[in-house]
């Protein structure tokens, strides 16, 4: 019986699933293990397109559960809808966590009898950015790639010859490519919120690389652990001291960059210039709705205020769209980024919305989407 | 009409119970008042979403005055409160956006309270008149 607030090393049973997992496959193993018994009625697992994308699907075979082990490249996606009605678990990087407990707070899906799996994340990358710097910084053909690895800063691919490339991530971030600009300066890299928090950081010794640090988060994390662990699914131990300070060390080093970051990217314009300065990024908007559509925490559905204004006739100086959905998502707004991905004109959404949103979240003191309890900070400032 | 003076558009939402009685006592009492004004009656200020406001500005307004009752006084209990908690918010929206603080107001005016309305209008038509057409009004409106 694991306790709540425990941390754990933990990891897969099954010899085949230990190796396939990117760090022993704990996290697969917990997953299958909670379809097996029945908690659950299905698990969203990733499915691979290529090297450099996944899509999430919902399965109900164990065995489908147990061979989508290991490390695929998935940018965040709006996972609630996956949640909507169903009795599901799944796995989540911290802004996927994020999207799906602001969707409960507005009740767009009961989490009752949903078990999230948080991942620790440092960043993702864009699949198509991804296929651009192989070709432009490492010279190498994006088909010919059949491995990664970050190893001390540096991103090294490895080409079906058997060839390998290191180059360090500053470097690639300093020329546009890495990591998705939002994840840069990304404030979250352990999922605290999920009900499990999984991750490789303070693996040392000889479980390097086969085994996953686990915090339990809650109620739920504890049940989803006991129930693995009493299905013979997976063995854990308590993590000792050192452990403990390596993943806080990784994770407050990660923050500190990310400041860096956040003060390059989100520079200050100046108040005569501002208002220029959004007119002119908003006039190449073609009010295709894609950005309203791909958010995972706007809950309006179907008939929205904000889609109510994509006439031209409503948008004579800057678009109207866009500002509703700044009043819309400034106390909400997560930052995942997945409006500037979609956006057909590139337009930097996510950018934009940031600098209304965190002036804003900042001033109330208030995370979105870090737990159930507080609500949105325009509903509690009026108690 | 060349050679008279610009003339600011300003929109101001008064609630029925309080700051648009107060508008009609500035009337009744005679008391003068710049004719930039156009009101739009809402039944509590509580109804008055920050879109509104934005909308407002993008048909034109120089300036927009969110009034009401005082606080306490709302005839809907807590109607005010909410239109203070969404006032402060747009607030630093429209700062954000780069709007100059002055183009958005708010002030709480009881229906009794004539000259006061008066002497808000005057004090905003002047303050408006200084900074100039606002940079969110569409081409072809004056």
């Amino acid at each position: 019986m694991v306790g709540i607030g425990d941390k754990l090393l933990g990891y897969a049973t099954n010899p085949d699933v230990r190796n396939r997992g990117a760090s022993g496959g704990l996290v697969t193993a917990v997953l299958a293990a909670a379809l097996e018994k029945g908690m659950v009625e299905g698990v969203v697992v990733l499915k691979r397109i290529d090297e450099y994308e996944a899509i999430p699907v919902i399965t109900d075979d164990v065995q489908e559960v147990l061979a989508s082990g290991g490390s695929m490249h998935a940018v965040p996606v709006n996972l609630t809808k996956h949640a909507v009605g169903r009795k599901i678990a799944m796995p989540g990087k911290p802004c996927d966590v994020r999207g799906v407990i602001e969707q409960a707070k507005r009740n767009g899906v009961d989490l009752e009898n949903t078990y999230i799996v948080g991942l620790n994340c440092g960043g993702s990358m864009h699949p198509v950015v991804t296929r651009e710097m192989l070709i432009r910084m490492y010279e190498i053909d994006p088909e010919d790639v059949v491995g990664e690895e970050i190893e001390k800063g540096k991103l090294i691919f490895k080409t079906k010859d058997g060839e390998e490339k290191a180059i360090s991530i500053d470097e690639l971030e300093e020329a546009g490519y890495g990591r998705r600009e939002n994840c840069r300066y990304c404030t979250i890299k352990i999922p605290t919120n999920a009900d499990l928090a999984c991750g490789n950081w303070g693996v040392i010794g000889e479980l390097a690389g086969s085994a996953t640090f686990c915090e339990v988060m809650n109620e739920k994390g504890k049940r989803l652990l006991d129930n693995a662990i009493e299905a013979g699914f997976i063995e854990v131990q308590p993590a000792d001291e050192k452990s403990i300070a390596i993943r806080n060390k990784v994770n407050s080093a990660m923050l500190k960059l990310g400041d860096e970051w956040k003060g390059r990217l989100l520079t200050e314009i100046h108040d005569q210039e501002r208002l220029t300065y959004y007119i002119e990024q908003f006039a190449d908007c073609i009010d295709c709705g894609a950005c309203r559509e791909v958010c995972p925490v706007c809950t309006c559905g179907e008939d929205s205020k904000c889609t109510m204004f994509h006439s031209l006739a409503d948008n004579y100086k800057m678009s109207m769209y866009h500002m509703v959905r700044l009043l819309h998502l400034s106390d909400s707004c997560i930052g995942c980024g997945q409006c500037s991905d979609i956006c057909p004109v590139d337009i930097p959404v996510t950018t934009i919305f940031r600098r209304f949103a965190d002036p804003a979240q900042k001033k109330r003191d208030y995370s979105p989407g870090m737990d159930l309890q507080r609500p949105p900070f325009l509903e509690l400032m009026l108690k | 009409m060349a050679g008279t003076e610009w003339e600011p558009k300003i929109v101001a939402f008064c609630c029925n119970w309080c700051s648009y009685g107060g508008a009609d006592t500035a009337g009744m009492g005679r008391f003068q008042q710049p004719s930039s004004l156009r009101i739009i009656r809402v039944m509590c200020s509580g109804r008055i979403d920050p879109m509104h406001v934005f909308n407002a500005f993008l048909e034109g307004a120089d300036a927009v005055l969110v009034t009401g009752c005082h606080l306490g006084d709302c005839h809907y209990v807590n109607g005010n409160y909410k239109a203070q908690v969404r006032y402060q918010f747009l607030e630093e929206m429209v700062r954000e956006l780069g709007l100059e603080p002055e183009r958005l107001q708010l002030n709480w005016i009881s229906a009794s309270e004539g000259e006061k309305f008066a002497n808000f209008i005057r004090d905003v038509t002047a303050q408006i008149k200084q900074l100039g057409p606002s940079p969110l009004k569409p081409e072809g409106v004056n």
